[in-house]
């Protein structure tokens, strides 16, 4: 347990050398390239998200980019205020094309960055909390977790099309005005923004650690393994549930606020349902057991998808396909499950243990 | 009151579209515990099928049902051998494989027959309508609808009154007991998902002359289908059957009384609200534990 | 170990990305003169190959990179032949802002051809305008917008709806039935409609809207008949408006009583509709298949033998194709040494183009003036023109809204 444990601080360290350093250096500090990484970095936050939910307590969202897309909204909507500072009563200019006159009161606290910033973790939060009291009360678990959420993104999906008055529809909210961050006006194709959602994915990780290694982690995982006998032992699983639920919705609206900043603008696809199932794609891939290994795999399959179409237009699609169908079928526990088990050989050889008393010692773990 | 009949049909034949979607799905969920995500796609092959006998063969949509039954038997088949056996002590990840299952299949289908929308004629002694005074029924629609129903029995009498039905069953109780007493639980679990593969065919095609036949057609319809199957209560064919019937008649009320969009997002929050109280859905199965 | 070596792979995973982007900064610096110096003009094709939009933006990949493939068979534009970047942006909005990207800015393309979809136009928008690119977009649409960074290649509601609702309700009546997809291009649509209407005389029964995608469409038939308009105006699109000419025709309506009137309709969704359900019903569109003018028997021809003979040209493929060509005009009016997407902007100002539709101009506002025309589907997946426009119809996107125009100098507000 021990010797696992620092094989994973020293697997965070190295991510984040190699995010705030490596990176940076690889690419050239080129505007371009930063900007893309950058966006994948934003996903590797919301994957990372999903992981704290999934890999820790065994609730698999397949509405994350729900949470995910309020916080895009929220971002958008306050740059898009800016945006249309200059319009007659600050009205954003698709209200006016939907015969809207005034501003609605719930646009009005997206004024201020401050509020928007707070909203950004708070709204989803606060949405999260009360879809958590609304089935971990009803000790709703497993694939039914994952069917009402994904009812609930559809839901959300179809009603922000419909009001298209105050959303902007299917287009979303486009013609933002650039962030401008207490005086610092944000270039999303400089270093400083690439660090900026750097810090981010790593505090989103130092949380996300911080809540896994705690008291509160391990009652998640002894919910993951068997949620009955935890209550037994007389905790109040649906609290414990309802909170990792809530903070993993807080970080994905965090990631949505990034990602509606690199690419200019919020869309209805954010809340979609193949946007969803990527999210768990990725965290699988990465290993669902281990924040960062889901924010490798966020960043390795985009970085893979990025390549892949470039070089095969037209079967990128295919091998993306049969890549992921051998990934679960061979690494069930991901990249993270990979190293893991590679490390454990490695440091068990290196203490001169049999290969029998390693298997014990594994299964035991 | 003719549109009240209208509508009422008209939730009827949604309701039988869905059905003949999540039939399929319902049994390899119940049987298995397998999200197949692919479902969709085996629909859109279903179509394929289809455009292609009725295409290169001249052969009609009715016939070509038994034929398109089969080959997607056979595709089911395939993918239940090649990945989907490997998967059955993890259920949950079914869902990330048969999802790269139906990228793939879907994408090969756009790179090898192309990517345009196909044209499939329904059958001709079908076309016109049944009318007296307002109401007005298409006769496809009845045929699709009875279609289904007779699927159902079918399906039904298949599960409880064959030997194969009876192997099924012990299998979903206890995988281990029933080897134990000779029965091959594999190749069970392989004809079941060749089975729940064919009904999605034969769906792909009864659908195909109502709808645009694309790659892409069955990406959506698996999550109507899959709300289905959990609403009717996991492992229950009967609980589908009558699900479909109260989301296709919701669906259409909704649809009457507001608009589509508003209808589809009522359905979803009533479904939300019914897993909560009722998560066993409609008809919960017994199995032991 | 294993870790080291799997960072090692993303390393190399990142160089290879970086050895792209290292040479991009340097040649965006000298801009204009490596446009001017390069042997090549670097242009992008940004049309979704994979996902549901596939199924018309396939077609207009196949005409755009068709016209390329002749102008480069030619020898180039001034000697120097274009290369083409292509691109997947896999019918994702979001995807769409990414590839964009690496075309404007790590390609270095002078102009990028693309999109289908509103919100993919959109979604690109932020970039072109922040990198004074240029971006040709073929397809018709709603109109209300004014970039100076956009070719406008498709019809805008004025163009499609100024003669055609006119006659509709001349010849079957002014009830319409509003139908179309939910999202904003039915919407601005309709809105130019009933304003039309309004002025004739007619009326909008009903206006309603179903989610992208749509495909089942009993309870939209159901209220059809109990409202009994004159006629369907129909704004659906693919999957959508396939699903209902089906599912109209099963029905029972006559179209010779009861047409869709459709702005979206192209020989694409026919094909898949089936000629049987689509005969009788109306389109409005500045192109069809079998208009008959040398120039498109030329494309027809040609696009045939490049893609297969049972392939289908249609409005918004028409436009894919001559955009190319008039890229190639504005780039013959300049000087090597002063290639930059503005000049070309400025130069494409004022061409005059024969294309197969017939001879079009590019707008000081960026738009195309078009020739619609109104027509009749056969049962052979054809269109039968009924009435050619008289003259060619200026685009003015903002023509149902007072006080506000699109101008050459951007919108101007009165």
């Amino acid at each position: 347990m021990n010797r696992n444990n620092r094989a994973d601080y020293l697997g965070h360290i190295v991510f984040i050398l190699a995010i705030l350093l490596g990176v940076p250096a690889l690419l050239g500090f080129d505007g371009f390239e930063l900007n893309t990484f950058a966006r994948y970095l934003s996903l590797a936050i919301v994957a990372s998200a999903l992981a704290l939910s999934w890999g820790t307590a065994g609730i698999l969202n397949l509405g994350q980019a729900a949470t995910f897309g309020i916080g895009a909204y929220v971002m958008a909507m306050h740059l898009k205020l800016v945006a249309s500072a200059g319009n007659p009563d600050g009205l954003p200019d698709f209200m006016g094309w939907n015969n809207v006159t005034s501003l609605p009161w719930f646009w009005l606290p997206f004024q201020s960055l401050t509020v928007t910033l707070i909203l950004g973790l708070a709204l989803p939060a606060l949405l999260a909390w009360a879809m958590g009291i609304f089935m971990f009360r009803a000790r709703i678990t497993g694939v039914f977790v994952a069917i009402i959420t994904l009812a609930f993104l559809v839901a959300l999906q179809l009603w922000f099309i419909e009001e298209q008055r105050f959303t902007g529809g299917q287009n979303g909210l486009t013609g933002l005005a650039p962030l401008d961050l207490f005086g610092w006006s944000v270039d999303t194709y400089s270093l400083g923004f690439y660090y900026l959602v750097a810090g981010c994915l790593i505090a989103a990780l130092v949380i996300g650690s911080l809540i896994v290694r705690s008291k509160v982690g391990l009652v998640l995982r002894a919910i993951r393994e068997d949620s009955q006998r935890v209550r037994y032992f007389g905790y109040d699983v649906a609290r414990y549930e309802t909170f990792v639920f809530s903070t993993s919705a807080a970080i994905a609206g965090w990631a949505g606020m990034l990602y509606a900043l690199v690419l200019e603008f919020a869309s209805p696809t954010y809340i979609g349902v193949a946007f969803s199932l990527a999210i768990v794609i990725w965290v699988a891939v990465g290993g669902r057991e281990s924040l960062v290994g889901a924010a490798v795999g966020a960043i390795l399959v985009n970085l893979a998808e990025g390549r892949l179409s470039d070089m095969f237009v037209e079967s990128w699609l295919l091998i993306l396909g049969v890549m992921f169908i051998l990934f679960v079928l061979f690494l069930p526990r991901g990249l993270y499950g990979l190293l893991r088990q590679g490390f454990g050989r490695i440091a068990r050889l290196r203490e001169g243990q049999g290969p029998k008393d390693a298997r014990a010692q594994e299964s035991a773990q | 009151m003719e549109t009240f009949i209208n509508q009422l049909f008209a939730g009827a034949s949604l309701a039988s579209i869905l059905l003949m979607v999540a039939l399929g799905l319902a049994i390899i969920y119940g049987a298995m515990g397998v999200i197949n995500l692919a479902h969709g796609e085996f629909v859109m092959l279903g179509a394929y099928v289809t455009w292609a006998l009725q295409t290169f063969l001249g052969i009609g949509l009715l016939p070509a049902l038994p034929i398109v039954f089969l080959a997607i038997a056979a595709v089911g088949w395939g993918v239940e051998r090649a990945v989907v056996s490997r998967l059955y002590r993890r259920p949950l990840d079914t869902i990330l494989a048969t999802w790269g299952i139906g990228i793939v299949l879907q994408q090969l289908v756009r790179i090898g027959i192309g990517p345009e929308s196909r044209f499939i004629a329904g059958p001709g002694i079908l076309s016109g309508n049944t009318g007296f005074g307002g109401v007005v029924l298409s006769n496809y629609r009845i045929f699709v609808l009875v279609f289904a129903i007779a699927i159902f029995a079918a399906t039904w009498a298949l599960m409880a009154k064959t030997e194969f039905g009876r192997k099924l069953r012990a299998v979903i109780q206890n995988r281990e007991i029933s080897e134990c007493y000779g029965i091959r639980a594999e190749k069970v679990y392989a004809m079941t998902f060749a089975y729940g593969a064919g009904l999605a065919g034969l769906a792909g095609a009864l659908i195909s002359p109502l709808v645009n036949t694309t790659p892409s057609m069955g990406t959506y319809l698996v999550v109507d289908a899959f709300l289905v199957v959990v609403v009717g209560g996991v492992g229950s064919i009967f609980g589908t059957a009558v699900a479909s019937g109260i989301v296709g008649e919701t669906t259409a009320f909704f649809s009457m009384l507001l608009n589509d969009t508003v209808g589809r997002i009522a359905v979803l929050v009533a479904i939300i609200l019914f897993i909560r109280f009722r998560p066993s859905g409609l008809f919960p199965q017994i199995v032991r534990r | 170990m294993k870790r080291r070596s799997f960072l090692t792979r993303l390393g190399a995973a990142g160089t290879m990305g970086a050895m792209g982007g290292l040479a991009a900064p340097a040649i965006f610096r000298g801009a204009g003169q490596a446009w001017a110096q390069g042997a090549e003009i670097p242009i992008g094709l940004l049309f979704s190959l994979t996902g549901e939009v596939a199924v018309v933006e396939r077609t207009l990949h196949d005409a755009a990179l068709l016209a390329i493939e002749e102008i480069n068979a030619e020898g180039g534009i001034n000697g120097r032949p274009l290369k083409v970047h292509i691109e997947d942006p896999a019918s994702d909005p979001a995807t769409y802002a990414d590839r964009a990207r690496r075309l404007f800015i790590r390609d270095n393309c002078v102009s990028v051809f693309g999109s289908y979809t509103s919100a993919s136009r959109q979604a690109v928008l932020p970039v072109v305008e922040q990198r004074k690119g240029l971006y040709w977009y073929p397809t018709l649409y709603e109109g209300r917008e004014c970039s100076r960074n956009i070719m406008y290649g498709g019809a805008v509601p004025n163009q499609q709806q100024q003669d055609f609702v006119p006659w509709l309700v001349e010849n079957f009546g002014g009830r319409f039935y509003l139908l179309g997809n939910n999202y904003v291009y039915p919407k601005e649509e309709n809105n130019v409609c009933k304003m039309l209407l309004d002025q004739l005389g007619g009326e909008a029964v009903h206006e309603e809207y179903v989610p992208l995608g749509h495909s089942d469409f009993s309870s939209v038939i159901n209220r059809i008949r109990s409202t009994g308009p004159s006629l369907i105006f129909s704004t659906l699109v693919g999957d959508s408006d396939v699903a209902f000419a089906r599912q109209f025709h099963a029905a029972g309506f006559d179209s010779a009583k009861m047409p869709v009137a459709s702005l979206t309709r192209s020989e694409v969704e026919v094909a898949a509709i089936g000629g049987e359900a689509a005969a009788g019903h109306l389109s409005s569109a500045p192109y069809y298949m079998g208009y008959s003018s040398p120039e498109n028997e030329r494309f027809v021809e040609a696009y045939k033998s490049r893609y297969g003979g049972d392939q289908v040209t249609h409005f918004v493929s028409e436009a894919a194709y001559f955009q190319v060509y008039q890229f190639k005009a504005a780039i013959e009016k300049l000087d090597p040494a002063e290639i930059t997407p503005e000049a070309i902007r400025d130069a494409a100002v004022g061409v005059t183009l024969k294309a197969p539709q017939g001879e079009i101009l590019v707008d000081p506002n960026l738009h195309t003036h078009l020739w619609p025309k109104i027509a009749r589907w056969k049962s052979d997946g054809q269109a039968e023109i009924l009435v050619q426009s008289a003259e060619r119809i200026a685009p003015e996107p903002y023509w149902a809204y007072a006080g506000e125009t699109c101008t050459g100098e951007g919108l101007v507000r009165s």
